[in-house]
This record gives C-alpha cells, sequence and structure tokens, in this order.
C-alpha cells in the first residue's frame, strides 16, 4: 500500500529535546513498533505522522513524497488512541461513519460500509448504541473500525491496548494485527510494552531519549541487541562484564568471563580493546546436571516457584548475579553450591556503553 | 440509619426555611393580592375580584410590553451567547496565571455596584460624553449619537454585564471535551468548520444550555438597567411593575402584571428546555 520513510526527524520543546533525529522507514504493508518507556520520543514521532504535530526540522516521506506541508485533514491517515477518543454525542454506527459522511458518500454506501467493517471487528448489533454504554474493547474496537473504514494510507496506532485489562488486551491484540494483515495497511505502533511490541510487529524500533537506539525485527532486537539498554527494555536478561581476549573472524570473539573462557557471537563493530558486557537470557542458561561441564559456579541466593517454571537467582564466584528459570520441580535449595551451563548460541556480547 | 437519614433531613431546614420565609409567603402574598379590589384608602380592598387579570389579557398594551420584554431578553441571551463563546473558548485553553487573570477580567462586570455600573455608562454615552466627542474629534461622526435612552443601550448594557453568566458554563463544557476528539475528527478529514459544527458545538451545549436560560431569565426580571438607561422613552415590563407598584399604588394590578411576567418566561423556558432536551441528552457524556 505505503512506504513511508522518516528522516532525520527533530523537535523541542523549549529546553526539552523530544526528538533528536529520528529515521525509521517502514516497506509496504509492515508494522512497525516504536518501543520505549514514556518521554523517549515514541508518541511525538506518532504525532508528527498524524500531522497533529509540526517537527523542527527533518523529513517525513510517504511513498517517496514529502508529507509535511500536508495538513492532518488531507493525510488520509488512520488514527487510533489510547482512551478510544470517540465522539460521545454520536452512536456507534455514526461515529464510524462520520469520516465517510465528511467525504459525502452516499447514505447507502455509509450504511453498507458501516456495516461490512462493523462485523469485521465483530460489532453487529451495537450500531444504535452510544459509546458510554459499551465496553472498553468494544469501544477500542469501534475506535479500529472508524479508522479502518476510511481505507487509510497508514493506520497511526496510540497505545491502543493500555487501557484494557489483560484479557481483553490479548485478543484486541490479535484483532489489529490480522486486520493489518489481511488489509494489508503499513502501520505505525506505539507502545511500552515489550511482548506486545514482539508480539506484533514486522519491526520494532526501540527509542531512547529522543532518538532510535535499535531498529530490527523483533528477534534480532531480543537475541542481539546493540546495547544494554535495548536488552533491558526486552526482557529479562543477565549481563557480565567480561574481558574480550581476541577476535575470531567476522562477528565472533573470545573473551574472559566469571572465571571461564568463551566463544560467542558480538556487535559486528566491537574491537577486542572495548569493554564489553555479555548479555545471556534466563533461558539460555540453566543449572548444569550431575556430571556435566559447567560453565560458571555460584550459589543459588534466592528461588520463586512461578507456576509454568522456577525462578532462581545464583551469585557467581566473583560477585556476579545470574537470574536463571529452571522447570518447576526442579529441587533447589538456598545457598547450594551449583554450576551452570550456558547455550552458546544465545550468549550475545555488546559494547558497555554508559546509560 | 434512620437516625443519619433524620439528620440529614435536618442539615436542609435552614436553606427551606429561608426559601419559605422569602420567597413562598411572599409569591403566595402576591398572587393573592392580585385577586384582590382596588382600594380607596389602602392599597387593596377586601373583596375578590378576577378585573385585573381580565383588564392585563385584555389590553394590547400590556402584551406589546410583555412581548417587548420577552424579545429583548432573548435578543440580550444570543448576542450574550456570540460575544461568549470566543472568550470561553480562550479561558477553556488558558492555564496558570493567563487563566487567573482572564476569569477576573470576566467576572470584573460583577466586581462593580449595578447604579455605578450603570451611572458610568450614562455618562459615557451622554450626547456630550466622551464617546460622542471622541467619535467627533476622530471625525467619524458629525452629529453626537443618541445612544443614551434607547433599547439599544439598554441591551448593550445587559450583554455586559451578563457574559460572565454565560462564559463560565460554557467554559466548564469546553474544558471537558477531550483534545483527542478534535485530532480524530481532523485526521478522519474534518476542516475546522466541520470540527467545529460536528464536534466542539454538540458537546458545549451543556454549557450553552444553561448559559442561555439564565442570561435570559436575568435579562426579564433586569429592572435597574432598563429604567436607567431606557429612560422614560423605553418601557420593560420590570420598570411597569414597580411603576404600577410605587408611582400609582395599584398593587393588585402590579401583582397580576408580575405573574403575567413570571409565567411567560417559564413557559418560554420551559418550551426551550423541551426543544432542545435531545441535544443535552447526546450530549450528557
Amino acid at each position: 500500500m505505503a512506504t513511508v520513510d522518516v528522516k532525520n526527524l527533530r523537535k523541542r520543546y523549549d529546553d526539552f529535546v523530544a526528538l533528536d533525529g529520528v529515521s525509521i522507514a517502514a516497506r509496504s504493508g509492515e508494522l512497525v513498533t516504536l518501543l520505549g518507556p514514556s518521554g523517549c520520543g515514541k508518541s511525538t514521532t506518532l504525532r508528527c505522522l498524524a500531522g497533529f504535530l509540526e517537527p523542527d526540522g527533518g523529513e517525513i516521506e510517504l511513498d517517496g513524497q514529502s508529507i509535511l506541508a500536508t495538513p492532518s485533514n488531507r493525510r488520509g491517515f488512520g488514527v487510533v488512541f489510547q482512551n478510544y477518543a470517540l465522539f460521545p454525542h454520536m452512536t456507534v454506527a455514526e461515529n464510524i461513519g462520520y469520516g465517510l459522511k465528511l467525504r459525502k458518500c452516499s447514505a447507502d454506501e455509509i450504511k453498507t460500509r458501516v456495516h461490512d467493517v462493523m462485523s469485521l471487528v465483530k460489532l453487529t448489533g451495537l450500531e444504535h448504541r452510544m459509546p458510554r454504554e459499551i465496553s472498553g474493547g468494544q469501544q477500542q474496537r469501534v475506535a479500529l473500525a472508524r479508522a479502518l473504514v476510511l481505507k487509510p494510507k497508514l493506520l497511526l496506532l496510540d497505545e491502543p491496548l493500555a487501557n484494557l485489562d489483560a484479557r481483553l488486551r490479548d485478543e484486541v491484540r490479535w484483532l489489529i494485527r490480522d486486520l493489518q494483515q489481511q488489509s494489508g495497511i503499513t502501520a505505525f505502533y506505539v507502545t511500552h510494552d515489550q511482548s506486545e511490541a514482539m508480539a506484533i510487529s514486522d519491526m520494532v524500533a526501540v527509542m531512547k531519549k529522543g532518538r532510535v537506539a535499535q531498529f530490527a525485527s523483533p528477534r534480532e532486537i531480543y537475541q542481539k541487541p546493540v546495547e544494554r539498554y535495548v536488552a533491558d527494555f526486552t526482557g529479562e536478561a543477565n549481563f557480565l562484564s567480561c574481558r574480550p581476549l581476541r577476535a575470531l573472524g567476522e562477528g565472533r570473539m573470545r573473551v574472559r568471563v566469571g572465571g571461564a573462557e568463551l566463544d560467542v557471537e558480538c556487535v559486528p563493530s566491537l574491537k577486542p580493546d572495548d569493554a564489553a558486557e555479555l548479555l545471556l537470557r534466563p533461558e539460555s542458561l540453566a543449572l548444569a546436571g550431575s556430571g556435566e561441564a559447567a560453565t560458571f559456579r555460584g550459589k543459588i541466593v534466592k528461588s520463586a516457584f512461578l507456576g509454568a517454571s522456577q525462578h532462581c537467582e545464583i551469585a557467581l564466584a566473583d560477585g556476579g548475579v545470574l537470574k536463571l528459570t529452571t522447570p518447576p520441580n526442579t529441587p533447589v535449595r538456598i545457598g547450594e553450591d551449583v554450576g551452570i551451563t550456558v547455550d552458546r548460541s544465545h550468549a550475545w556480547l555488546m559494547p558497555e556503553v554508559a546509560a | 440509619m434512620i437516625k443519619s437519614r433524620h439528620l440529614r433531613l435536618l442539615l436542609g431546614v435552614p436553606a427551606v426555611a429561608l426559601i419559605f420565609v422569602f420567597m413562598i409567603l411572599p409569591i403566595t402574598n402576591m398572587v393573592e393580592m392580585s385577586f384582590r379590589v382596588p382600594g380607596a384608602v389602602d392599597p387593596f380592598g377586601d373583596d375578590y375580584t378576577l378585573m385585573h387579570y381580565a383588564r392585563v389579557f385584555g389590553d394590547g398594551f400590556y402584551w406589546n410590553v410583555l412581548v417587548r420584554s420577552l424579545l429583548t431578553a432573548a435578543g440580550v441571551a444570543i448576542l450574550c451567547l456570540i460575544v461568549s463563546f470566543p472568550i470561553a473558548w480562550h479561558l477553556s485553553k488558558a492555564s496558570g496565571m493567563k487563566a487567573a487573570l482572564l476569569y477576573a477580567l470576566i467576572a470584573s462586570p460583577l466586581m462593580t455596584g449595578v447604579l455605578v455600573r450603570n451611572f458610568g455608562w450614562m455618562i459615557v454615552t451622554a450626547l456630550n460624553g466622551p464617546l460622542n466627542e471622541s467619535l467627533i474629534a476622530l471625525g467619524i461622526i458629525s452629529q453626537p449619537l443618541r445612544l443614551l435612552f434607547t433599547q439599544t443601550l439598554v441591551i448593550l448594557a445587559l450583554v455586559h454585564v451578563f457574559v460572565p453568566f454565560m462564559v463560565l458554563p460554557i467554559n466548564n463544557a469546553l474544558r471537558n471535551i477531550p483534545d483527542n476528539l478534535v485530532e480524530a475528527s481532523v485526521s478522519m478529514g474534518a476542516s475546522r468548520y466541520r470540527v467545529f459544527r460536528d464536534i466542539i458545538l454538540p458537546l458545549s451545549f451543556p454549557g450553552i444550555q444553561p448559559g442561555l436560560i439564565l442570561v435570559y431569565v436575568l435579562a426579564v426580571a433586569a429592572y435597574v438597567t432598563p429604567a436607567l438607561l431606557g429612560g422614560q422613552m423605553v418601557t420593560y415590563m420590570p420598570t411597569l411593575i414597580i411603576a404600577e407598584l410605587t408611582g400609582t399604588f395599584r398593587w393588585p394590578l402590579g401583582s397580576a402584571l408580575a405573574i403575567m411576567l413570571s409565567l411567560s418566561t417559564i413557559l418560554v423556558v420551559g418550551v426551550f428546555t423541551a426543544l432542545t432536551w435531545r441535544l443535552m441528552e447526546r450530549a450528557r457524556a
């Protein structure tokens, strides 16, 4: 449908820099998530795309054409808000049909198109209800239908699930992904929830203080983050500071860490002299069974039974602490000496960057 | 439970007593008085009659004054709305010191006593007053404008003093409209005009309706401003009623006129409320 190029976008408020050179690209039909904590610039970026905000510098192109001079009401983008932003004085059907009415569609056409999109988002039968008379999940589906019915060139979603409870969140999330895939609409999705971002996106831009820290696929963001900030924001992580010994060809390095020497994959730009940190996700670690060669040794300092799994924290001899998950019925005793095995294909070496 | 309920009812006693003594009793008294025969020496006699109502409803003069009063009040209310909406809009977007300053400025007409304010208007608009003199000095007019003792000036002065009663409820309603709604409608293709017509105006109606009713009722009952600025040339119901009560001492006739004014005002407000019921229901989010 449409490709989007955001180039070096800048925006400042008095002495606060909201966007400090944001560049993101979306290929046609992709869902791109802007992920980050509040104040990182993800919503500001989305509002610039929507035309609610004018950036101080940079460029936004839709199919290669700049849209910065196009006012918001001529961009033809669908926007879905965190608080739904339904018109409280209009019925569900009037809310969904409002954009069509503005486009001077005939009453018959409005009726059929509203009816079609309502069955798509499973709202049939609620046409004449007022927004205040339906549930939060239904309200967000109305907001989605209202945006989709106009066949927008671009769909912009600003934390659309943040006000929903956990069960509904899952349901609406899949609905959004399914509809976006079916219609092939390019979409930008803002969230601070990493699991939401992972599950729904083709590409994720992890944002940090008005900049894009990393822009890559969810898999790459999780397994090969460029810095500790990204790794931290995308899930549970252990970091061990270590000393690189020597490069082993493209993107591999031998390091000395926690009393062991490991050959691991690393950020390609990393040089042997740089200070580095080893990322070990909890699921790539396991307690060593008897007779298994352990990479690290340490003492169990904490454990918690979580139902489907068990959470352990192990203090290493050199002061580092590793969090890992074990099967639920593995016997663990606090204070016990254990060995830890590492799935080396999931270890990842990153440069140490000051946060 | 029962005890606390009684206690709660007890809290209402002062208000009820106040309304009973100063509103229910006088109104009952006035209704009764309107049916009394005129007195020879006292303001009214002992017997009852319908003659005052027959006179009030039968005489075209009274109908004329009543209609002029009601229409003028309606005009004041509508002009007030037109003047107040942009002010309310700015106020609703302001915060901090700016909002405090705007609130003070908006309330300023109420901070001056009614007599001082009206004498001010008289001085400013007199034939040889500063307004006429400056306009002549600037060469905009050659003859002084006759503003004082006209209906125009009465309307102008009433609009001036009633603006706060319109601005404040509309400001409240506007503040309750989330910015997102405007953004949502814009993203769907709405122009500035359509945003105003389809979103802002209907959702501010819960402020517009009480504002219109409040200003209308106040304008119908206004006495000092029409009496001072309208002079002898323009008669409204309140001036006429006071003239009957204090000038000619025909208390029963004055009471009948007052009741005629009250009933017609209630009727107008009732019809207006009924006509705008649906609009209100929809906007009550």
